[in-house]
C-alpha cells in the first residue's frame, strides 16, 4: 500500500484466500465468525487501495530481474516486476523429542491457526509447551475457546520474561495483556512449570502420555523428577524462524542472528537486500513481531518507490524520518519477545540419537552425527549423505535444528551454513506445470549429437 | 608449506579416483577442492548409467566405469546406490526411429549390447512406458547411481588411503618454484607438490590458464528435476532417441528427470535459474514417456554444470610442455566413466601403459602464453 | 453431530489421570466461533465425514477424531497435521486423485479423499 500510494503499480500475491498472514488470519467467510478487528481494518484498507491483489496464488519461484511464478487453482501464471518486496513472514520451529512426530502433536502456530481460522480446539485436554509469547497466547486462546489445559511447560524462567522490562514497558498495552494472560491462567488453575521441557510423548490407548522434566538456562535437561500428563493433544513450539525461500534462491547475502530466529537476509537500513530491487520486510527479515512488521513494510514500500523513481530522495527522507523512529520503538518489544524465542543450543545438543530430526525422510539425529563424523561439516553435505532435507518440505521444518546440530559438532553456525535455496518453494504438481500436449506440438531443441 | 608428491586440484569423481589410486600405490597425495568433496557435477548429476546416450567412441570406457560403480562396495568401500537396470531409448516419431536405429548401430559396433525391441516387448518389461512408442532400443547394461552419495563413498576411501584432503579451499593461482608446483588458496593456504593433476571440471579453462595454456572449455548448464516419492511407475532407465530425456525411479520412489535441457548459468555464478520453456519441455517429454508422472509433485529443480571441449571428446593425459602436469575431465557421460578414467590416468602417472588409450589434451591447445611463472 | 458441553466444575491444580481419561472421551472440538455453517459431506479412507462448508479437510478430519492421515515413508509411522500452514507436508492426502496438504484444501461436497501414504 505504501508503494502504491506513490503511484507505483503494485501486485500483492499470497497463497491464502484472504489477507492477514498468520497474525490476522481470518476464519472462512462462511463461518460468519468474528475476526480480529485489526485484521478486518487491514483487509478493508487493502481493498480500498490501488494494490492489485492475487490471493490463492502460491509463489513457487522468483527469477532475477524479476519474474515471479505462481500456482493458482487453474494453473501456473507469471508476472514481471522491476522490484520485489518479500513479506513471507516466519515459520515455526520445534526442537525434536521422542514422539514429536505422533499425530496429535502440533505446533503452537498450528494451534493458533486451528483456533483463529478453523474454529477448532486443538484438543479436549491440551498440553502447551515450548517458549516465547506464543506459549501464553495459545494457552489463553484455548481457555477462551472453552478448552481445558493440562499444563503450560515453559523453557524460560519467570525472571526471563521480565529481564528486558524496559522493552516490555515500551508497549504498555501488550505488557498489560501479558499480565492479564498470566492471571487468567492462574485463576483457571492451570499449572505453569517454568524451566521445564517435554522429555517424551508416547501414544497409549487412552491418549498421549507426556513426560516433562526440568532444564537449565541453556535448555539442557537436568536430573530430577518431572511431571506426567495424559492428554489428547500436545502443542509445542520453540520460537519462529524467518522464511527465506526467496532470498536463498536468489543467492542474496544472509547472516546468522540467533535472536532474530537464525539465518536472515542481510539488509540495509531501508530493507534492501544485497540484490538491487529486492527488499524484505516483516518477520521474513528476522523475527521482530507484528507491530514492527507493519511499520517496516511501510518503510520498505517507500524505499522501493524511491529507488524506482516514484519518490524524490528529499520527499523520501522527510517521510521516513518519523516512521523510522516509530519503527525502532516498535522493534524494542518485538526484540524482547524474539529473544525469548531464540533457540537454546543445549536443548538441541541433548536430542537423543534415535530421535527423528528430518520428519519427511525419517532421518535420526544418530544418522546426522554419523555424517558429521565422516567429514560432512556443512548442512548441504550432511543432506547429500543422509537425505535429511530432501523430502517434501525441503528442509524448511528441520533446517534450523540441523544447522544447530552440525554447528555444535563442528565450528559453529557459519561453517554449518544453511540449505541451498532452490525452486519450487512448495511441491508443484507436474501436471500443472507441464500440461499434456500432442507429441508433435512439443518444441524440442535439436537432438544430441550421435 | 605442506609438500606432497602430487596435488590433485578438484575433488569430483575424476580427481578423487585419480587421487585414490595414486595414494594406494604409495604416493603422498594432496586433494584440493574449493568446497566439500563431490558437491559439483559428481554430486548433482542424474547418475544415469546408460550406453544409449554415451558417445560411441566412449562406450568401452563407460562399460568399464559402470562395472566399477556396481562393485563400489569392494574397491571403494561403500555402496553408493549403484543398481543395474534395463535401459530403453524410445522413439515416438518416424524421424526419431531413424535416429534410434543409427544410434543403436553405432554403439553396438563399439561393443554395447543394444538391440531393437518391439513396443509390445518393451511394455512387457516395463509396463510404465507409454505404449504409443513407434520403436525402442534396449540395453541390459544400464542402471543408475545415487549421485549425491558419491562424496561419502570417496571420502572414507581417501582418508583410509592416507590422502590429505584439503576442502573448502578455492585455488587462486598455481606457479612453479624450485621444481615444484605451488598451489595458492584464497584463504592463504599454500601447498607444494612435485606433480600436478588438474581435475577442475568447468573451471579447467581457468586452471590451465594459470599454467600458461589456453584450452577453451565450454560450460553446459544442465537442468534436473526430482519428484516426491511416488508409487512404482517404472522399472527401467528411460531415454528418448533424440537424447533429450533421462528418467529413472529410485528404490525410495522418487523420480529423477534429466536430459540436458539448458538453464542459465556459468562457472562464476554457478547454476542461476532454469529457463521456463526448457523446464516445461523437459517435463512434457517425461510425462509422454511415463504417463503416470502426471500424478507426481515436483520437489526440486536444480542445475548442474558440465564441461565440454571443442571436439566434445575428453581431455585425459599429460599436459604438453609442462613437467609432471596432467589433466582429466570434459568427458561426456563423465560420471559413468569417472571411476575408469581416473584409474587410467593413475596408471599413466605411475609409469604404466594405461590399459585403454587416453585423450591427448595437446590437440585442444589454442595457444600457449609464456611459461608458467618460474620464480627464482 | 456436534455436542457442546459446558464445564462449571472448579478444577484442581493438576488434572489426575482418571479425570484426564474421562475428559478425553467426551465433548466436541468445535468452538463457539462458528456462528453459521452449512454442512458438506466428503469421504476419507472410505468413511463418510460431515464438515462445515469453508473449513479445511484437515480441520474437518481433526474435528471428526481422525488424526492419522498417512504413514511416513521409511518407518511407516502414523503421521497427521503438524504446522497447519502448508509447509511441513505431513498432512498430505490424495483428494480426487491429487496429492495436497489437507490444511490447505477446502472441503467440497462429494470429495473423495484418501490417506497420503505412498504405496
Amino acid at each position: 500500500m505504501a508503494a502504491a500510494a506513490q503511484g507505483l503499480s503494485v501486485r500483492l500475491l499470497d497463497e491464502a484466500p484472504q489477507a492477514g498472514g498468520q497474525v490476522y488470519r481470518a476464519p472462512p467467510q462462511s463461518f460468519g465468525a468474528k475476526a480480529d478487528p485489526e485484521g478486518i481494518r487491514l483487509r478493508e484498507r487493502l481493498r480500498a487501495s490501488p494494490v492489485t491483489t492475487c490471493f490463492d496464488h502460491t509463489v513457487w519461484s522468483v527469477s532475477p530481474g524479476f519474474r515471479v511464478d505462481a500456482l493458482r487453482p487453474d494453473g501456473t501464471v507469471s508476472f514481471t516486476a522491476r522490484a520485489v518486496i518479500v513479506a513471507a513472514g516466519a515459520q515455526e520451529r520445534v526442537v525434536p523429542f521422542p514422539g514429536w512426530t505422533l499425530p496429535g502433536v502440533i505446533g503452537l502456530a498450528g494451534a493458533t491457526i486451528m483456533l483463529k481460522s478453523q474454529g477448532l480446539l486443538p484438543g479436549r485436554l491440551t498440553l502447551v509447551a515450548g517458549q516465547g509469547p506464543l506459549l501464553l497466547a495459545v494457552a489463553v486462546g484455548i481457555l477462551k475457546a472453552g478448552g481445558r489445559l493440562a499444563a503450560v511447560i515453559d523453557l524460560a524462567s519467570r525472571a526471563e520474561w521480565w529481564a528486558d522490562w524496559p522493552a516490555i514497558a515500551s508497549r504498555p498495552a501488550l505488557a498489560a495483556r501479558g499480565i492479564a494472560w498470566q492471571l487468567k491462567l492462574r485463576r483457571a488453575g492451570v499449572p505453569i512449570f517454568y524451566r521445564h521441557a517435554i522429555r517424551t510423548v508416547t501414544q497409549t490407548e487412552s491418549g498421549l502420555a507426556v513426560a516433562t522434566g526440568p532444564v537449565d538456562a541453556e535448555g539442557a535437561p537436568l536430573a530430577g523428577a518431572g511431571h506426567e500428563f495424559l492428554v489428547d493433544v500436545v502443542t509445542v513450539g520453540n520460537g519462529l524462524t524467518a522464511s527465506t525461500d526467496v532470498t536463498r534462491l536468489l543467492r542474496a547475502e544472509h547472516e546468522f542472528k540467533a535472536v532474530r530466529g537464525g539465518w536472515v537476509p542481510t539488509l540495509d537500513a531501508d530493507f534492501r537486500t544485497s540484490l538491487p530491487g529486492l527488499y524484505v520486510a516483516g518477520d521474513g527479515a528476522g523475527i521482530a513481531g507484528a507491530a514492527a512488521a507493519a511499520r517496516d513494510g511501510w518503510l520498505a514500500g517507500l524505499a522501493a518507490a524511491r529507488d524506482l523513481g516514484a519518490l524524490s530522495t528529499a520527499a523520501y527522507e522527510q517521510r521516513v524520518a518519523p516512521l523510522r523512529r516509530a519503527a525502532s520503538r516498535a522493534r524494542l518489544f518485538g526484540a524482547a519477545m524474539a529473544k525469548l524465542m531464540a533457540l537454546r543450543p543445549a536443548q538441541v545438543a541433548a536430542i537423543a540419537g534415535e530421535t527423528i530430526v528430518c520428519r519427511c525422510e525419517d532421518v535420526t539425529r544418530g544418522e546426522l552425527d554419523a555424517a558429521v563424523r565422516e567429514g560432512a561439516r556443512e548442512v548441504n553435505q550432511v543432506k547429500a549423505w543422509t537425505r535429511c532435507g530432501m523430502g517434501p518440505c525441503q528442509g524448511r521444518i528441520c533446517g534450523d535444528i540441523v544447522g544447530a546440530l552440525v554447528a555444535g559438532r563442528g565450528n559453529g553456525r557459519h561453517e554449518a551454513g544453511y540449505f541451498t535455496g532452490r525452486t519450487p518453494f512448495r511441491p508443484l504438481p507436474l501436471s500443472q506445470l507441464a500440461p499434456l500436449t500432442d507429441y508433435a506440438d512439443l518444441r524440442l531443441p535439436p537432438p544430441a549429437p550421435l | 608449506m605442506a609438500h606432497s608428491d602430487i596435488a590433485v586440484i578438484g575433488a569430483g569423481a575424476m580427481g578423487a579416483t585419480t587421487a585414490l589410486h595414486l595414494a594406494r600405490a604409495g604416493m603422498r597425495v594432496a586433494l584440493v577442492d574449493r568446497g566439500e568433496i563431490c558437491r559439483e557435477a559428481s554430486g548433482v548429476n542424474a547418475g544415469t548409467l546408460t550406453l544409449h546416450m554415451t558417445r560411441a567412441a566412449l562406450i568401452p570406457y563407460a562399460i568399464k566405469g559402470r562395472a566399477l560403480w556396481l562393485s563400489a562396495a569392494e574397491w571403494l568401500g561403500l555402496d553408493v546406490g549403484a543398481r543395474s537396470a534395463p535401459g530403453f531409448s524410445l522413439a515416438f516419431t518416424a524421424a526419431e526411429e531413424e535416429l534410434l536405429v543409427k544410434r543403436a548401430e553405432a554403439r553396438a559396433a563399439m561393443g554395447a549390447p543394444i538391440r531393437l525391441m518391439t513396443p509390445a516387448e518393451v511394455c512387457t518389461i516395463d509396463p510404465g512406458i507409454n505404449p504409443a512408442i513407434c520403436a525402442a532400443a534396449f540395453c541390459e547394461l544400464d542402471g543408475h547411481v545415487t549421485a549425491y552419495l558419491t562424496g561419502r563413498g570417496y571420502r572414507q576411501a581417501l582418508v583410509a588411503a592416507g590422502v590429505t584432503l584439503v576442502e573448502k579451499t578455492p585455488v587462486v593461482e598455481i606457479d612453479r618454484r624450485d621444481c615444484a608446483y605451488r598451489i595458492i588458496g584464497r584463504n592463504g593456504t599454500q601447498l607444494a607438490a612435485r606433480r600436478l593433476v588438474l581435475a577442475g571440471g568447468v573451471w579447467l579453462e581457468t586452471m590451465l590458464a594459470w599454467l600458461g595454456l589456453h584450452i577453451p572449455v565450454k560450460c553446459l548448464t544442465n537442468q534436473l528435476v526430482v519428484t516426491e516419492r511416488m508409487r512404482p511407475v517404472m522399472r527401467s532407465v528411460v531415454g528418448i532417441a533424440n537424447g533429450l530425456l533421462s528418467l529413472k525411479q529410485f528404490e525410495n520412489g522418487t523420480v529423477l528427470i534429466g536430459g540436458g535441457w539448458q538453464g542459465h548459468g556459468d562457472p562464476i555464478r554457478g547454476g542461476v535459474e532454469p529457463i521456463p520453456d526448457n523446464l516445461i519441455g523437459n517435463l512434457q517429454l517425461a510425462r509422454h514417456a511415463i504417463p503416470a508422472l502426471c500424478e507426481a509433485r515436483i520437489l526440486r529443480i536444480w542445475l548442474g554444470l558440465e564441461s565440454e571441449t571443442d571436439d566434445a571428446m575428453p581431455m585425459v593425459g599429460a599436459l604438453p610442455g609442462l613437467p609432471d602436469a596432467y589433466v582429466i575431465g570434459c568427458v561426456h557421460s563423465g560420471y559413468t566413466s569417472a571411476p575408469y578414467m581416473g584409474l587410467l590416468l593413475a596408471q599413466l602417472i605411475l609409469g604404466h601403459e594405461p590399459e585403454m588409450p587416453l585423450f591427448d589434451p595437446g590437440r585442444l591447445i589454442r595457444s600457449t602464453a609464456a611459461q608458467p611463472k618460474d620464480l627464482p | 453431530m456436534s455436542v457442546y458441553e459446558l464445564y462449571t466444575v472448579r478444577r484442581q491444580r493438576t488434572i489426575g489421570m482418571k479425570e484426564s481419561q474421562s475428559l478425553l472421551q467426551c465433548s466436541s472440538l468445535r468452538t463457539h466461533q462458528i456462528k453459521q455453517a452449512s454442512l458438506v459431506r466428503f469421504s476419507f479412507d472410505d468413511k463418510l465425514i460431515e464438515a462445515y462448508a469453508g473449513e479445511t479437510v484437515a480441520a474437518a478430519l481433526f474435528a471428526a477424531g481422525i488424526r492419522v492421515l498417512r504413514q511416513s515413508p521409511r518407518a511407516g509411522a502414523p503421521r497427521g497435521t503438524f504446522c497447519w500452514m502448508g509447509l511441513c507436508q505431513e498432512c498430505i492426502v490424495v483428494a480426487d486423485g491429487v496429492r495436497r496438504p489437507a490444511c490447505r484444501l477446502e472441503v467440497q461436497d462429494g470429495m473423495v479423499v484418501q490417506p497420503g501414504t505412498v504405496p
